[in-house]
């Protein structure tokens, strides 16, 4: 504000000199937010909560820092959130009903909730305040500053009237002290506590804690009214040695016995290494009982756990188990980081000797494919191979390899295990290698028949499961973790691209990928393998139809003498080839036509060449009488078959054949990318349109030359009756004669002058599909494939594989999942698929969200384990009949979900009766170290839950020498009366004494209830 | 401009100037009028006779739809049979379909069938399609109902519209409904995501999500 404004302001700086003190301003600091926080006015009127409501209703809490002079406090609001709005209810009020938190102290709805603040499970309040020291205060230790804090908790109450117990939390913070009180009309409650150690003896029972209680109260009528006694006893089970964890670790040397069978390479290890179940937590209670009727003095206890009315269990899972696919899965994708080339991994000697050695390889394969006259089926892709990798390993130390030879053997046959099939078909059998029968193809899974999980590599980006990709994801998973880490992994690529480039040379198509163009479904590295296929698949074509054509004409054999060299030397004789029958055939290669036609396919001469015999006889006979439409003569050739019965325009009779054509040239994604990126650039002018539609013209004018060639005489029209049916308008009408005839002509936007079809129509030459111009270079592609998979390093290579891995994890999971059924499990692994669906989607997927996604992974598995654990444990899937089964079945997975499951017929149920086993079992093994057994288990800050409790008193139940069960680990004994305080004549008011007792922990936490106006 | 840098498929180099890119595929039979949809939009011009697509082409158009420069890259597809393979390769990162069809020709409505299934096969299992009947300004010839093309539109799942994009009836309309169920659906998938997913940097990334959004027809 400027100083010269209105002098009014000045008069609203108001200083109130009540707060004089800071203790003053203390407790008008904490009435000010009792006021924001509405609590202030008439609690009561609320139902009583319902039965377990604490449990599974939401608690909530709110807080806020406030000071005492320098020191820092937060007072903090915890309640139930609960449906019904009190407002409703707040006219039916009178005027002096107790507070709420009074009326809690005696509802016996919620006893012992498994999971609340301390306070609500001591004082059985829904809604209370807390005021403790701030986060880095010291605590209150000394008694006049506890009763400062809590005199000003009084004052601040009786202020503003607020109902709801507010209390101060005193000594240290673990010792959960708290003090505090409740003001209602006419009546106030304190909340006391006491602390101690080591539990007196005289109060280690329940007649001692009575005694306590009725002292407490002091109450001066006789006969006292009864006092209501709920007691829980907690016994904890820990151990299990009697049940050996069932989950064994692998045996990874197996693997690579003899009996190494590829399918063990398909599948991922799953399940926990440790018992994720660390203990089991059995409390027996009496809900209700009343003084009197049981006896538990420092001599004899009616308190046996087996009659206990009611059990209930609660289990301690062990933290982040080790469990065998979260390992994986982590392992591998730590490899995502990896800065490192394969070279840099192997060292540079070793992929230098790969370059020599390939020559080596291609010169020993060159005898397997020179003899024409050998039949194809007897050439054995696996004996090739292995006669070459012998050879490698013959140069390469064994020691420098990271992998040995048998482990990537098995891998090798693995992945590609046609080549055991023709290794075993053509019965040349290497027993040195110890290799087993082949695996079936579906690697891991053999039931794709579930639709969705099929689909799931569309969800994923990965690939179809039983395709080589996934195979490889699941071996370099293994490699990674079981073989060598990085640099087994970097050899294992090394070997797999080596493969590739075999494949490719030897014409050997790629096993275990779908055929046709790459499935942009897939993830790159899927596609670009298929895209290998499709090169090797139009190769082997065109080396096929070329053996036919030239029979044993020794020019056309590939060549021995490497890969490179002998590629280059076929590609020249083919170019010789081509040149001969164009010659022959006398359709000699004109001036070539507008190198923009070509842009799209190679630039490198290579030309389709397969004419064949018939073809040849078929176009001796058909070709005389036509004329060709330049003119010339010449015979039709390149026809696939008959268009129906529609025959040419102009000779009439002719019928219309459709042409055999090239198939427009496969892409992967990146090319495609690449591609739409270049037309994108053209931007939108009609220039750029133009020259687009030049630039993707090459198939169409591939189609029309085709096409002439396949129809000689034929027109524009033709062709575009076949083409693009509806670019030929037929029209009825009636000729000189009368008689109805049919008119057809181009459609208008074929008939604009100098358009694209017309101006190909124009340029096309009559050339059958197999002699023009390649649309895809199948040399080239493969070749870039191939470059493309060798630059890949390691981190790369994970990255590709990724999906393919999550894919595997997903499938692996639903598989474990379906043996459970926990529905949580299905949720939770599906959430983890749409998560990690989103995330693969990005180009450059997220590395934190993805690590997400793995830990959401490792997550299920660890609960599926868990499930195991304790279905091992109560015996669940040994064959036992009816219901029974069923309903522990049930008890076992909510075991998992809820935090304290009720047993059904407490100790004489079939759950009860186990666990009743179970501690039996456990008890002859410990028999007399019970210390051992009452192990104190930490527990969650805000819970009470029991702990050890040495307790030498004579044990319940059970046998002569040894007890069923262990001494309880805690004892909660809960005393409640309504009785008149102080005076005989005030009001009957709750009254509410809770007791622990644990091992080395003894606490009182009473409630004492007085009237403040007839004392 | 932050998100524009992080747009879909390919980066117009030339023109950073938008918050969103969407791209686009008009689809159909040949000559139901595809490119004469287009030019009429992105141009609003209108020739009775463009040259037959060859390949695939484009064009570009920004709008402003709830605050956001939105460039919408709009790719034309030749209808004809023998280029189904080429087109289809396209079908993945695109974020909306307009699937044509000819109200005069019973032929191109019969193939709609056929092309819903090509999207469904190649595209993201999230795009947006709209079914269009072209040239309902051609009364006179009309061979397809309006009721049976919504009818279909239903039990595809798809919103419909007859347009012209002679009398340019219903054109900007298609465009402009079709960009705001992409942004819906946009929005729906970040409110869902976690709330990390929303920054920023991820840019306009649909993402997938089972259930579709209501299918009135917007007729």
């Amino acid at each position: 504000m400027a100083a010269d404004s209105d002098p009014e302001t000045e008069v609203f700086e108001i200083t109130d000199f009540t707060t004089a003190s800071e203790w003053e301003r203390f407790v008008s600091r904490v009435e000010e937010v009792l006021n924001d926080w509405k609590l202030i006015g008439s609690s009561a009127g609320r139902a009583s909560p319902e039965k377990g409501e604490y449990t599974s209703g939401t608690w909530e809490e709110k807080s806020q820092e406030i000071n005492f002079a320098d020191f820092k406090f937060s007072i903090t609001h915890h309640y139930l959130k609960q449906e019904s709005d009190k407002s409703d209810l707040k006219e039916e009020l009178e005027e002096d009903a107790f507070p709420l938190a009074m009326q809690d102290l005696l509802c016996m709805n919620n006893d012992f909730p498994p999971r609340a603040h301390c306070l609500v499970r001591w004082y059985g309040m829904r809604e209370f305040l807390v005021i403790s020291p701030g986060a880095n205060c010291e605590a209150i230790t000394s008694e006049s500053k506890c009763n400062l804090l809590l005199s000003s908790v009084s004052i601040s109450l009786a202020n503003s009237g607020c109902q709801v117990p507010m209390f101060v939390q005193i000594q240290q913070k673990w010792r959960r002290l708290y003090a505090g009180e409740c003001q209602g009309p006419g009546v106030r409650t304190d909340f006391e506590m006491v602390h101690l150690r080591k539990v007196p003896s005289q109060y280690n029972h329940l007649s001692g804690l009575l005694d306590i209680f009725k002292a407490k109260i002091g109450c001066p009528l006789t006969p006292l009214p009864p006092v209501t006694i709920a007691i829980r006893f907690t016994y904890v089970l820990q151990d299990w040695q009697q049940y050996s964890w069932p989950q064994q670790p692998p045996d990874f040397d197996a693997l690579l016995g003899g009996e190494v069978g590829g399918v063990e390479f398909g599948k991922l290890p799953f399940g926990a290494c440790e018992d994720p179940i660390s203990e089991l937590h059995l409390a027996t209670t009496w809900p209700h009982l009343t003084e009197g009727i049981v006896v538990d003095n420092d001599v004899y206890s009616d308190l046996d756990p087996l009659q206990a009315p009611h059990w209930s269990v609660r289990v301690r899972k062990a933290e982040n188990p080790q469990c065998l696919l979260g390992d994986f899965l982590n392992e591998f994708f730590k490899l995502c980081c990896r800065k490192e080339s394969t070279e840099e991994i192997l060292g540079r000697g070793l992929t230098e000797e790969e370059g020599k050695e390939n020559t080596d390889l291609s010169a020993a394969l060159s005898k397997l494919t020179e003899p024409a006259a050998a039949p194809m089926s007897k050439l054995s892709v696996s004996s090739m191979v292995h006669s070459a990798r012998k050879h490698i390993r013959r140069h390469r130390r064994v020691d420098e390899s990271p992998l040995s030879n048998d482990v990537l053997n098995s891998i090798l046959l693995y992945l590609f295990p046609d080549a055991a099939v023709e290794r075993s078909s053509t019965g040349a059998s290497d027993a040195s290698d110890g290799r087993a029968a082949p695996p079936p193809s579906t690697g891991g899974r053999s039931e794709p028949d579930k639709d969705s999980d099929y689909n799931l590599f569309n969800q994923l980006k990965s690939a179809p499961s039983d395709s080589l990709t996934y195979r490889l994801a699941l071996c370099v998973c293994l490699v990674n973790f079981y073989h060598g880490g990085v640099r087994a992994l970097a050899h294992l690529w090394q070997e797999f691209v080596l493969e590739m480039r075999f494949r490719w040379e030897n014409n050997h198509l790629v096993y275990g990928l779908a055929s046709g163009a790459p499935d942009l479904r897939c993830c790159l590295l899927h596609q670009k393998l298929q895209m290998l296929n499709c090169c090797i698949e139009r190769k082997r074509a065109r080396d096929e139809s070329r053996k036919a054509s030239d029979g044993g004409k020794e020019r056309d054999r590939p060549l021995p003498g490497g890969g490179e060299n002998g590629r280059r030397s076929r590609r020249e004789g083919a170019a010789g080839a081509t040149a001969a029958t164009a010659a022959g055939s006398g359709a000699a290669r004109e001036a070539s036509p507008g190198k923009s036609w070509d842009s799209w396919s190679d630039s490198e001469d290579e030309f389709f060449e397969c004419l064949s015999d018939q073809e040849e006889a078929a176009a001796a006979k058909e070709g005389e009488a036509e004329k060709g439409g330049a003119g010339r003569a010449k015979p039709p050739d390149g026809r696939l078959h008959p268009h129906g019965t529609m025959t040419l325009l102009n000779p009439s009779t002719e019928p219309m054949y459709i042409p055999v054509t090239q198939e427009p040239a496969p892409m992967t994604e990146d090319l495609l990318e690449e591609q739409s990126e270049v037309l994108a650039k053209l931007g939108t002018t009609a220039e750029g349109a133009h020259l687009r539609a030049r630039m993707q013209s090459a198939c169409l004018l591939s189609d029309m030359e085709s096409f002439k060639a396949a129809n000689p005489g034929c027109s524009l029209e033709d062709f575009v009756r076949w083409y693009s049916p509806r670019d030929y308008v037929e029209e009825e009408v009636v000729d000189e004669a009368g008689a109805p005839v049919l008119r057809g002509e181009l459609s208008a936007r074929m008939k604009i002058p100098g358009n694209m079809w017309a101006e190909a129509w124009d340029t096309a030459r009559s050339v059958p599909a197999r002699r023009q111009k390649r649309l895809f270079d199948d040399t080239k592609e493969a070749e870039k494939v191939l470059h493309y998979l060798s630059v890949q390093k390691p981190a790369d290579l994970t990255r590709h594989l990724l999906p393919c891995i999550l894919h595997a994890a997903v499938l692996k999971l639903k598989e474990e999942e379906s043996l459970e059924d926990i529905p949580s499990v299905k949720k939770a692994v599906q959430q983890a698929t749409s998560h990690a669906s989103k995330q693969l989607r990005h180009p450059n997927p997220d590395h934190k969200k993805l690590e997400e996604v793995i830990s959401q992974l490792v997550a299920v598995e660890t609960v599926i384990a868990r499930a195991r654990s304790l279905k091992a444990k109560f015996g669940i899937g040994k064959a036992e009949a009816g219901e029974d089964s069923e309903d522990l079945e049930k008890f076992v997975i909510s075991l998992l979900e809820e935090p304290e499951v009720a047993v059904l017929g407490a100790g004489r149920g079939p759950a009860g009766s186990i666990i009743h086993k179970l501690f039996v079992s456990s008890q002859r093994l410990t028999d007399f170290t019970s210390d051992e057994a009452a192990l104190l288990a930490p527990m969650d800050d805000d819970l009470v839950r029991p702990g050890g409790g040495a307790d030498d008193r004579k044990p319940m139940g059970g046998g002569l020498n040894v007890p069923d069960f262990p001494p309880p680990a805690g004892r909660e004994i809960l005393l409640r009366t309504c009785v008149p305080r102080p005076a005989p004549y005030s009001k009957a008011l709750p009254q509410r004494l809770f007791c622990v007792l644990l091992r080395e922990d003894f606490r009182l936490a009473g409630a004492l209830s007085s009237d403040t106006s007839f004392f | 401009m932050a998100s524009a840098n992080a747009s879909y498929g390919q980066k117009e180099t030339s023109d950073q100037n938008f918050d969103y890119m969407f791209k686009i595929l008009i689809i159909g039979n040949s000559s139901v009028g595809k490119t004469s949809f287009l030019f009429r939009y992105a141009d609003d011009s209108f020739t009775p006779a463009f040259v037959s697509t060859v390949g695939i082409d484009f064009k570009v158009k920004t709008i402003y739809r709830n605050d956001k420069r939105i460039k919408l890259q709009i790719w034309d597809t030749a209808g004809q049979e023998r280029y189904r393979t080429i087109t289809t390769a396209y079908y993945r990162g695109a974020m909306g379909f307009i699937l044509m069809y000819d109200i005069t020709n019973e032929d191109s409505f019969n193939a709609v069938q056929d092309w819903a299934t090509q999207i469904k096969t190649y595209s993201w299992d999230n795009a947006q399609v709209l079914l269009v009947g072209n040239k309902c300004d051609m009364e006179d010839e009309r061979v397809v109902a309006a009721e049976r093309g919504r009818q279909l539109s239903e039990q595809l799942g798809f919103e419909y519209f007859e347009a012209s994009a002679k009398d340019n009836i219903n054109v900007k309309q298609t465009f402009e409904r079709l960009v705001d169920v992409i942004c819906e659906r946009m929005s729906d998938s970040l409110d869902n995501a976690d709330p990390t997913v929303t920054g920023g940097k991820q840019g306009p990334q649909l993402s997938e999500q089972p259930q579709r959004s209501s299918q009135d027809c917007a007729c």
